[in-house]
């Protein structure tokens, strides 16, 4: 630890030294200096807003595009992973060309290939001249596609919505209430608990009773462009260079996710399937009851990796013009502040954001883990 | 609930620890460090200590050469440079008419000329150029940390690239303005026709600055789509990701000289020069005897242009005045610029003068010399060079 200190505090004069000598600023003024710069499919942002608030959006854009990735691989990893020791020869067979294609395949390839192929040389028109898919004898778009941007439905308040959400949280302290009795009904009487059907169950009614009472304090917005074409005025936009970034990177993890999760399932020992099987529980029941249990148990070290590179490959975005932070980060660089602070910053932020990702798995993994017998 | 505080704690706690240690060690550093450095600079302890370390990228001979020449005023990067026997030059290889590679490997543009000029000014030979590509992005940290001499790369001369940057440009080799073009099928022929639109832009230029500027000043909304390079950007436009594309005129002539030449949609440059883009080489803050030998071998080519001599006729031309004959170098005059006498000789016999090299890359290009801001003051251009006396 002595020696890295060392070299570090070596390295760290020897900058200081040579920015100061070509007497380039060491100190992190730049951070309150106005931006300059217009932010990609940010209409709203003020370049005279200062360098750290352009810091944020892009922190903000790589925890969009870093979230939805991780909820998308983690689903279609677990579904692949399953499928690949699936007996169905095809579905087996499939599986195993996608693990295989995208595993393969460096992450940026496959960002350029989405970016590339399927938007900007793709069939879709440019954005002015999108096409608008109507809902059926409606006016309304539910979805707009263009080369550039996509316009999906989204929801927009329309009244009472904060005793809406009031009402949603006495729903969900109520489900807790019912979890409880149905868990100590269960160890009492030994009947089945279904305790998530019942949780659930109640809070859903709660949920739509309040809804249809306040009269729909959410109405859907439906995706539609401005008169000049070149704007989405409702409705909820994304960018082609977020869906290619968002899309390639959960994919491309996917495929990683999916080898974990089947090594995990063929690491729980085969009499415990065979077991099951032998109490007549069904597929379903096997892996729901037995087999995921125990092996998704596996999983989570790994699967905290993966995510840990799909946040961190979101840098890639770059290359396709996403307005991540590391995007902003160089744009900012070449617009005349300091490269090595402007890094600095930049490397804190992915620090964070990584060690936020594996505290906050590392919780998950000791609950289940302390599940152990 | 106290399982997580107590990891939190401990997070918390080993951060801390690192970072006691480290300050600990820092600490305790502090007394063993000076030595290394005042056993290197024993007589000076207050200049600041030789860093051999960012220079590390640099090639291991010029070490030498750099810790002998350390922080003076004369002889750092050009006693270098002669010692290594070739000019760092920072290009881009992707800028048609500036700087590109011909289907033989070799490198094809104004920015190339410009980079051959100064190393047959300095080292007598055109050819002595190591040719770095960068990234828009990475130029000027190229330029601080030493691994270029010289940056031609369609850069424009910015107070605070001047400033912040440590940059040092010397004399502009073209003077050019901000344009953009759009398909002509749009119809569009102002910025106000573009309320709204998406605009290719490289990312991290005056182009994308001046961009926004303008577009705010005159409260038109625009979506920039940022590329990391302005090759990058051309794509996408063509690809229709954009609906306007933005760049130096030059670099819009260019583009849609290749557009239409391959047979692609006719392009529309909006009349409207939405900012002053004077482009030149530029070397780092703090070595003006190199910023003088970059300056001097660039203005060679204009000082010949004015005399009239080109690649054809300034190795049989002799000195009719006194003017000529000094810029010929026929008596051994030396200006203590710390160029040779006959670099003039060598720069035009090698590359040729201005007019030479601009015709060669970019008249054929659709941008004509003649006439524009970049023909010689003598014809009402600004091409204007000092008396090399």
């Amino acid at each position: 630890m002595a020696g890295v200190c060392l070299a570090g505090w070596w390295l760290y004069g020897n900058l200081v030294d040579n920015l100061t000598r070509t007497r380039i600023p060491t100190d992190f003024n730049f951070l309150t200096q106005p931006t300059g710069f217009a932010i990609p499919e940010n209409f709203g942002f003020d370049p005279d807003l200062p360098i750290w608030r352009m810091v944020l959006i892009g922190v903000q854009n790589t925890f969009l595009a870093g979230l939805v990735g991780v909820l998308l691989a983690s689903i279609v990893g677990l579904v692949v992973g399953i499928a690949r020791l699936s007996s169905n020869w095809l579905v087996a067979k499939l599986a195993q060309v996608f693990v295989e294609g995208f595993r393969n395949t460096p992450p940026l390839v496959v960002i350029v290939f989405f970016s590339f192929a399927v938007f900007s040389f793709g069939p879709l028109p440019v954005f002015p001249e999108a096409l608008d898919l109507k809902l059926p004898g409606s006016d309304s778009n539910w979805l707009v596609l263009s080369k550039s941007r996509i316009g999906i439905p989204s929801l927009s308040a329309e009244r009472h919505e904060g005793l809406f959400w009031l009402l949603v949280v006495c729903g969900v302290v109520a489900a807790a209430g019912v979890w409880v009795w149905r868990s100590r009904r269960h160890v009492r009487t030994g009947e089945p608990h279904h305790r998530v059907l019942w949780s659930l169950g109640l809070l859903v009614v709660v949920a739509l009773v309040a809804f249809v009472a306040l009269g729909g304090p959410y109405d859907w917005s439906w995706p539609a462009r401005s008169e000049n074409g070149r704007r989405l005025i409702s409705g909820f936009g994304t960018s082609a260079a977020y869906l290619s970034l968002t899309l390639a990177l959960a994919l491309y993890t996917a495929s990683h996710i999916a080898e974990v999760v089947r090594a995990s399932i063929l690491a729980v020992p085969k009499g415990q399937s065979e077991a099951a099987g032998a109490l007549a529980l069904s597929p379903f029941q096997r892996y729901r009851h037995v087999i995921l249990p125990q092996g998704l148990r596996i999983a989570v070290p790994p699967t905290i990796n993966q995510y840990l590179n799909l946040v961190k490959n979101t840098s890639l975005g770059t290359v396709v013009g996403y307005a991540d932070v590391t995007n902003l980060t160089r744009t900012s660089i070449g617009n005349a502040n300091p490269a090595p602070q402007s890094i600095a910053v930049l490397m804190g932020v992915y620090l964070v954001f990584s060690l936020v990702i594996s505290l906050l798995l590392n919780i998950y993994n000791r609950t289940v883990q302390l599940q152990e017998r | 609930m106290t399982k997580r505080g107590t990891i939190l704690i401990a997070v918390v706690a080993a951060i801390a620890l690192l970072a006691a240690a480290c300050g600990d060690d820092g600490d305790d550093t502090t007394a063993p460090q000076p030595p290394p450095p005042a056993t290197e600079a024993p007589a000076e302890p207050a200049a600041p200590e030789p860093p051999p370390a960012t220079e590390a990228a640099a090639p291991e001979t010029t070490e030498a050469a750099e810790e002998a020449v350390e922080l003076s005023q004369a002889g750092g990067r050009l006693a270098e440079v002669q010692a290594r026997g070739s000019v760092r030059c920072g290009v881009r290889d992707a800028l048609p008419g500036f700087n590109f590679l011909t289907p033989d490997g070799d490198h094809e543009g104004f920015d190339s000329d410009f980079c051959r000029v100064i190393a047959a000014a300095v080292l007598g030979d055109a050819g002595a150029v190591d040719f770095v590509d960068l990234a828009t992005a990475d130029r000027f940290t190229a330029l601080q940390s030493g691994e270029i001499d010289v940056l031609v790369r369609n850069t424009t001369f910015t107070a605070s690239r001047d400033g912040k940057e440590a940059a040092n440009f010397v004399y502009t080799t073209l003077y050019d303005g901000q344009g953009v073009v759009v398909p002509a099928a749009t119809g569009i022929t102002d910025l106000e026709g573009l309320a709204d639109a998406n605009i290719c832009v490289a990312q991290g230029t005056t182009t994308e600055l001046n961009l926004t500027d303008v577009m705010r000043s005159r409260n038109i909304p625009f979506n920039p789509v940022t590329f990391g390079e302005s090759s990058e950007a051309r794509v996408g436009y063509t690809a229709g990701q954009c609906e306007a594309f933005t760049s130096d005129k030059s670099s819009l002539a260019v583009f849609k000289y290749e557009i239409e030449n391959g047979g692609g949609d006719e392009q529309f440059i909006l009349p409207e020069t939405i900012s002053k883009e004077p482009l030149g080489p530029a070397v780092l803050d703090g070595d003006t005897e190199w910023a003088q030998v970059v300056q001097w071998a660039v203005m060679a080519t204009i000082q010949a242009w004015e005399f009239g001599l080109d690649s054809g006729n300034i190795t049989s031309a002799t000195g009719d005045n006194p003017a000529l004959a000094r810029f010929l170098g026929e008596e051994g005059f030396d200006p203590g610029i710390g160029l040779p006498s006959d670099f003039a000789v060598q720069v035009v016999s090698q590359v040729g003068n201005y007019e030479e090299i601009y015709e060669r890359h970019l008249e054929p290009l659709g941008l004509p010399l003649h006439g524009s801001v970049n023909d010689l003051w003598t014809h009402g251009g600004l091409m204007y060079v000092p008396p090399y006396r």
